[in-house]
């Protein structure tokens, strides 16, 4: 199978944008990345959406733009609406993060059952709509990093939406690795263990953030995973951990 | 630029039960999207012919649009042999130069029509030398009639290009003498006119038979050269 060459230029689409693993995976390829030309960032509108675009803004090198869409992932319709706009307004996405999670941690029996759709439309309906009908356009891609969990690889006490929708979203990387082969695309999968993000504060009320990794150490492996070295890194599911 | 013959035609009775062999799956995709995405990478390919046989134009149809193939499809559909389809096929072509190739082979990459479309001559086929030994008989009385060297012979392989008038004449002429080949080169270079080949590859696989599927299966499965040590 060819690896699809790496474009002179290249554009990101970085789902969760506005914190955490996209905010930092947005801010280095920016800062690292000579071919970037366009980073689009998505997340729902909130302060944090506002000072990230900003500080990504002020980030970029001139002639690279930082496109902000606000968008709730857990609306199907609003998904492909997104990727309308993308490909009419900007054309090919190259690279795809697709890292927004959303979790409500609880027991089975408090389960309640919109809320397991909504974890199962954000974290699995969202980053497979991205690749469908980005590709239903005439989309190539060089590279899609799904962002799972390792709570996806053993189920978790009191998580069972989000291990659940963790796990599917790995097995969903390794058909996408084999399917998206004909077109050169590389598709991994990565599963942080805890790392210190908003969600992590979710999960894990009483835990302190700094004595786990960091957002920016799960970013570095994903600008790993785009740069030359990264094509030679042959795994369906890259556990990063501390 | 060149128009590409994608045949796809074929009812395959030996590989599966009730569907057109094109139709069948490798590794979970449909056979003919193999071609087709190889082809849409080509930027001198700019028109794609391609076949369907009765009854399968929406579900080819469907295949192309799932997999938003860019270059230009015109539909047409198959002759009762695979003669009689390149000839269909190739008053639908509107460049000067063609390429024929077939979805059941599922292994031909981008580089293969490139190198293909680079080698000189316009009527140029990819041959494979033979490694084994092949002997003509007669069938009717069971017995040996002589001796083949095999140096001299080749197993033909897709894809081909073709200078459009030169298929066209031979394709009138075979007409004309109700002759049927089954495949071009020997059409072309019986008519008359020069066909040159360059070699192809043993991993260009036809796929015919159930075991042609495992094959194919394994061969576009990820890393085979590394099975056994993976």
């Amino acid at each position: 199978m060819p690896d699809a060459t790496p474009a002179p230029s290249r554009t990101l689409l970085v789902t969760g944008a506005s914190r955490g693993i996209g905010l930092e995976t947005a801010r280095r390829f920016l800062q690292n990345d000579p071919a970037l030309t366009k980073v689009f960032t998505l997340a729902r509108p909130s302060h944090d959406f506002d000072d990230a675009v900003a500080e990504l803004r002020a980030l970029a090198r001139p002639g690279v733009e930082v496109v902000r869409y606000d968008v709730d992932l857990g609306d199907r319709a609003a998904v492909i609406d997104v990727v309308d706009r993308v490909a009419a307004e900007h054309g090919n996405v190259d690279l795809l993060v697709n890292n927004a999670g959303y979790t409500k941690p609880v027991p089975l029996q408090q389960v309640d059952f919109a809320d397991f759709e909504r974890t199962i439309a954000v974290n699995l309906y969202a980053p497979f709509t991205f690749v469908q009908e980005l590709l239903r356009r005439g989309n190539r891609f060089e590279l899609i990093v799904n962002i799972a969990s390792t709570a996806g690889i053993n189920g978790r006490s009191g998580w069972l939406t989000y291990s659940a929708s963790k796990a599917a979203v790995i097995n969903m990387s390794e058909v996408m690795r084999s399917e998206l082969a004909i077109y050169g695309t590389r598709v991994a999968c990565i599963s942080p263990g805890r790392t210190a993000t908003a969600l992590r504060r979710v999960l894990a009320p009483d835990e302190d953030p700094a004595t786990i990794m960091q957002p920016q150490d799960v970013a570095e492996v994903i600008e790993m995973l785009a740069s030359p070295v990264g094509r030679f890194v042959d795994s369906a599911n890259l556990v990063v951990r501390q | 630029m060149y128009s590409l013959l994608l045949l796809n035609g074929g009812i395959g009775a030996r590989v599966a039960a009730g569907r057109p062999k094109q139709l069948i799956k490798v590794r979970g995709l449909p056979i003919l999207v193999y071609s087709l995405i190889a082809a849409d990478a080509v930027a001198e390919i700019d028109q794609i012919v391609l076949n369907y046989p009765d009854g399968w134009r929406d579900a080819v149809e469907q295949v192309v649009a799932d997999y938003a193939i860019r270059t230009p499809v015109t539909y047409v559909p198959a002759g009762d042999t695979r003669h009689d389809s390149v000839a269909n096929m190739l008053s639908s072509a509107t460049n000067d130069d063609v390429v024929i190739h077939e979805s059941a082979r599922p292994l031909v990459s981008a580089a293969d029509f490139m190198t293909l479309l680079a080698a000189p001559g316009r009527n140029v086929s990819l041959m494979l030398e033979i490694p084994f030994t092949v002997a003509p008989v007669d069938p009717a009385t069971r017995t040996v009639t002589g001796y083949l060297e095999r140096s001299t012979l080749r197993n033909v392989q897709l894809p081909q290009k073709f200078a459009k008038a030169d298929l066209e004449d031979a394709h009138r002429r075979a007409a004309a003498d109700g002759l049927t080949f089954t495949e071009d080169a020997t059409l072309v270079a019986t008519s008359g006119h020069e066909v040159r080949f360059i070699d192809g590859s043993d991993r260009n696989i036809k796929v015919t038979t159930p075991t042609d599927v495992l094959l194919a299966t394994f061969l576009l499965g990820g890393r085979p050269e590394e099975a056994w040590n993976a």
